[in-house]
């Protein structure tokens, strides 16, 4: 990948290194990003995107916290090579955290009841 | 600013002051100042950390620029004291003016002089002038080389004093509505040299401004300067994620203040319908979660972007 495949909005509402690290996990999740591809360098992309660099080391040091990046010696930043594909269920459920809440927030204004979505949301995992 | 920007450098000093450099750029205690009776600025405490990006914004009038004066001792404030390097701001010396950048509003400095040769003027003064960035940054900001200060625009004549002010690899820079004068190309050239420059050589930076997009991309701080007081100073990463608008229907405004209640706005009228009759910007602590009232019936709840923030906080 390179410093232009990701997507930053200055002006949403969710912070910058929080893009970034949304980002990343679904490359690595998808395989756009296999393991033990290097990343593009803080300075590239906080270059491409006129970004502060500082924003991008802390995407990137979390990523690593969590162990789907790994630093290599004297290459930068890469998809972890020991990557395990099954997470925990619960490190997976959290990443759908922020869209279930925006769904809540949604079911609520539209005052519906926890159970016809459940159905629903059942019915579309079946597919 | 002549007197910030021309004051001669030694190489000793640059590598004696590197070798702090974990002293505090900028730091001003409750500065207080009064123009003809009306108060600029109202015990405003700040901190600009080493290395950091410190974006100020405000209104129009909120005192963005005086306080920029204030912080490097170009006035005299009528209480508080500011502190540059940890050095009284009104008695700097000069080793410690060679550190700073600063670009003013309006600059005025040696205005008969051409811009190529003004540059090259102040670049013999400081050893670390960056020539091939001078060179580079004229073209790609479309200056002319050879017209006299005097006959630039306005804009051409920031955009020149900001290379002049970034060239010397100040310690320090201080500027007051760079992208003013900017148009959107040379706009994120100067965000990312900010930026970068931060990053790579430990400049710490204070820039005013009233475009929030700007901030958002490079500032590592935000500080909310509102009527000469200043409402917030946090990290950018925290505003983001520590404060929300919550819209109250009137029946669960009536109970008093929520918690974490930083900021309270009554609406009237038509909007009132779709957005509650009462808005409130709420606080939390890094980490913790929203009081239960946000999952309340009739309560809507929104994250805000900075700009929302800042509006909802100034209007």
């Amino acid at each position: 990948m390179d410093a232009s495949s990701l997507i930053i909005q200055p002006s949403a509402s969710e912070p910058i290194y929080r893009q970034i690290v949304g980002q990343l996990i679904r490359m690595i999740a998808s395989g756009q990003l296999v393991p033990g591809e290097v990343l593009p360098s803080v300075r590239e992309i906080a270059g491409h995107h006129a970004i502060n660099p500082m924003t991008v080391s802390r995407a990137y040091s979390l990523l690593e916290g969590e162990g789907q990046l790994e630093r290599l010696r004297g290459k930068g930043m890469a998809v972890a090579a020991m990557h395990r594909r099954a997470q925990p269920e619960d490190r997976r459920l959290k990443l759908l955290e922020p869209h279930l809440q925006e769904i809540a927030r949604q079911a609520r204004e539209l005052e519906l009841t926890p159970e016809p979505i459940l159905r629903r949301l059942g019915e579309l995992m079946e597919e | 600013m002549n007197a910030v920007s021309m004051s001669l450098s030694a190489e000793s000093v640059r590598d004696e002051i590197a070798a702090d450099a974990e002293t505090t750029p900028l730091r001003a205690l409750g500065l207080s100042k009064n123009y003809a009776g009306r108060r600029v600025l109202d015990g405003v405490s700040l901190t600009l950390e080493p290395g950091s990006v410190l974006g100020l914004i405000g209104r129009n009038g909120a005192g963005k620029s005086t306080l920029m004066r204030a912080l490097l001792g170009l006035i005299e404030v009528d209480q508080g004291r500011a502190e540059v390097f940890g050095e009284p701001a009104l008695a700097l010396g000069d080793r410690f003016k060679a550190q700073i950048g600063y670009v003013p509003q309006q600059p005025d400095a040696l205005a008969w002089m051409g811009v190529a040769q003004m540059l090259d003027f102040v670049g013999r003064f400081y050893p670390a002038w960056d020539k091939a960035f001078v060179d580079a940054t004229l073209t790609r900001w479309q200056l002319p080389r050879k017209t006299t200060l005097a006959k630039l625009s306005p804009g051409e004549r920031q955009r020149v004093e900001l290379i002049r002010a970034i060239a010397p690899r100040p310690r320090l820079l201080v500027l007051d509505e760079p992208a003013a004068a900017l148009d959107p190309v040379a706009r994120r050239d100067l965000l990312r040299e900010l930026a970068l420059r931060a990053n790579d050589d430990g400049t710490s930076v204070i820039f005013s401004t009233h475009i929030v997009s700007d901030l958002e991309r490079v500032a590592s701080d935000i500080a909310f300067l509102h009527e000469g007081r200043l409402l917030l100073q946090a990290p950018i990463d925290d505003l983001k994620e520590r404060f929300a608008r919550v819209s109250l229907p009137a029946a669960i405004a009536a109970r008093g203040a929520l918690p974490g209640e930083i900021h309270r706005r009554v609406h009237s009228g038509g909007a009132a319908v779709l957005t509650g009759a009462v808005s409130v910007v709420i606080e939390r602590a890094v980490g913790a979660d929203w009081p239960n009232v946000v999952h309340e019936p009739g309560v809507r709840h929104d994250i805000l972007g900075l700009e929302d923030l800042f509006v909802e906080i100034a209007a």
